[in-house]
């Protein structure tokens, strides 16, 4: 334990004027400083695989969605932003969505949806900016949300490498 | 700790001096806020005035109120994690670590000893983050603008580092149960390591301008004394308690996330005073860095895992999924139900306000039964009207600052 100490102000530091002085030598001296300041639509934000920006769907080489409409993003969505829709196909996968959308307004960008798929459909891409004149616009469905997987390679990759753990086999498997 | 609790009359007006105002006694109900500037988010404050002094103050919160608790029971355990960040939204991540030590306790999972240095690193990051804010926001209440400037650019400094480690600057989500999310990267440890050097330098200058600057201790010396009895009469906690000269701190009296082993003291107050509270927030900012300091070089040896092997709570890793059937049921289970064992358990932190508590009860399905926030700035803001009364109504300002409350907490 340690008690802070006050002490009294001196007759200078009660005299002010003597003060003033000081106090504007320190805030002089930040006029020569480096400006912080980001100047940003101009200066766009930096952006690496660790930012997390609104969630896409991942479209594989092939040209189709690599979501098979399982539902678990929807489930472990905390804001309830997703609704999907299932649907037969002729693909091996049998599921595919076919309606996905994510309401853009009530997304938090927690990356649950992320974690939880299990088959790296989803993933948090670094686009940032949202805006738009009204809210149905802002309602992305599926068209809007597919990615090559080209470009959310970058975020795929770290997510792969956060989840190096557990190099012992579960005990049932 | 034995402590003597008496019981305090509070008669309004009984401590004004004698009159030789021209408006006194005739009292006038004044209404600060909701929506005020100086009154830190939306807190309504009624104070009866006497002229300039005040007669008596009635804060009224719940203006915030946005029912994470009982969001909580409708959402289940895992998706409660991003309420907690927007429960004080100045400390994110500490909001999310208390939660997840109750969720922890009541399920008795134990946490990988690198996870606890990344989460005692995050923890004094987010309180080096939020008593920046108060620094901030109680010198330009009072008029010192350029420190505002000062201290949030030491902010963004801070709030850079946990961008940079989380992908967001607020509400980051990054805790989950078991441990974090993800581990500590070079890059990180770098930035931060850079930040401890600056930092000190930085806080020694808004020292400089502050500490013994005539208007600031004008202001906020003997203003808002709470004496010691009357500060854990009032069941208040953190700094507020501790600038009243009581020794107590969770990281000491109950340490967590191995806050035993960390080197690092705990500043007090010895009058009570907004001054004093000013002094030990100052210093308690000290004293984190000094512990990120020891963190960041412990992380250097503590090597392992950062989430906890336990299949009931924790997702299995992604490329298992794909290629085992158990760890894909493992998936689903973490995801849609994930259930507590039956019982309750509570768990405090130190957080920057004071403890923060999370008390969770379970009947053992994935609906949580009950979960609730013991908010420290809530039993902050019960102290107010003891410390307003018979002040000169420009003090509101001070005291209001000084309590250090965030209502976003408060109210939930
Ligand atoms: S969790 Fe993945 S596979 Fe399942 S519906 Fe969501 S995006 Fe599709
Ligand atoms: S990022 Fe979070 S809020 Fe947004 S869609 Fe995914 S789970 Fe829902």
């Amino acid at each position: 334990m340690g008690i802070v100490q006050r002490k009294d102000l001196s007759l200078a530091e009660r005299l002010y004027l003597p003060e003033v002085v000081r106090g504007l030598s320190i805030t002089f001296r930040k006029m020569f400083e480096k400006p912080m300041t980001r100047q940003y639509p101009e200066e766009p934000l930096p952006k690496t695989e660790v930012t997390r920006g609104q969630p896409r769907l991942v479209v594989k080489d092939d040209g189709n969605v690599a979501c098979v409409s399982c539902g678990m993003c929807e489930a472990a969505c905390p804001a309830y932003a997703i609704t999907i829709d299932g649907g037969e196909t002729e693909r091996p996968i049998e599921r595919e969505p076919v309606r996905f959308e994510i309401d853009m307004l009530r997304c938090i960008l927690c990356g649950f949806c992320e974690e939880a798929c299990p088959k790296d459909a989803i993933f948090m891409s670094d686009e940032l900016e949202l805006a738009d004149s009204s809210r149905g616009a802002l309602v992305y469905d599926l068209e809007m949300l597919k990615r090559p997987k080209a470009a959310l390679q970058k975020r795929i990759d770290y997510v792969y490498r956060l989840n190096q753990r557990w190099r012992k086999s579960s005990s049932t498997s | 700790m034995t402590t003597t609790t008496k019981v305090f009359e509070y008669t309004p007006g009984a401590n004004l001096p004698p009159g030789d105002d021209p408006l006194h006694g005739e009292l006038m109900t004044l209404n600060m806020g909701p929506q005020h500037p100086a009154t830190h988010g939306v807190l309504r404050i009624v104070v009866t005035l006497d002229g300039e002094r005040i007669v008596a103050i009635d804060p009224v919160v719940g203006y915030l109120h946005r029912g994470k608790e009982k969001s909580c029971e409708t959402l289940g355990w895992h998706k409660f994690f991003p309420h907690t960040d927007r429960l004080d939204y100045v400390q994110p991540l500490m909001n999310n670590i208390g939660y997840a030590l109750a969720i922890e306790k009541l399920a008795g999972i134990e946490v990988p000893p690198r996870a606890q240095v990344v989460r005692v690193l995050l923890m004094e990051l987010s309180r080096v983050m939020a008593h920046l804010i108060y620094v901030a926001s109680q010198s330009i209440d009072l008029g010192a603008v350029a420190l505002f400037f000062y201290a949030f650019r030491q902010r963004e400094l801070a709030y850079d580092i946990v961008d940079a480690y989380t992908g967001h600057r607020m509400n980051n989500t990054y805790v989950r149960i078991g441990g974090v999310y993800a581990d500590v990267d070079e890059q990180v440890s770098a930035m931060a390591a850079r930040f401890v050097e600056e930092f000190p330098l930085a806080l020694d200058e808004f020292e400089k301008l502050l500490t013994r600057n005539r208007i600031w201790c004008d202001r906020n010396r003997d203003i808002g004394v709470i004496p010691r009895e009357l500060a854990i009469a009032m069941s208040l906690t953190g700094p507020a308690l501790r600038g009243s000269g009581v020794e107590w701190d969770l990281r000491r009296a109950m340490p967590y996330s191995g806050y035993e082993s960390y080197d690092f003291d705990v500043p007090v107050g010895s009058v009570g005073d907004c001054y004093d509270r000013y002094l030990v927030r100052m210093q308690e900012m000290r004293e984190s860095i000094k512990i990120v300091r020891q963190a960041l070089e412990r992380l250097q040896t503590v090597k392992g895992d950062v989430l906890a092997e336990d299949r009931r709570f924790v997702l299995p890793p992604k490329d298992k999924v794909h290629g085992s059937m158990e760890e894909l049921i493992f998936q689903f289970k973490v995801v849609t139900d994930l259930r507590l064992p039956r019982g309750e358990a509570y768990h405090g932190i130190e957080s920057s306000k004071g403890e923060l508590g999370f008390f969770i009860a379970s009947d053992g399905t994935a609906k949580p039964l009950r979960c609730h926030v013991r908010a420290p700035g809530l039993m902050n803001i019960q102290a107010l009207p003891r410390m307003a009364e018979g002040r000169l109504f420009s003090d509101m300002v001070s005291l209001i600052g000084s309590m250090d409350f965030v209502m976003g907490e408060v109210d939930r």
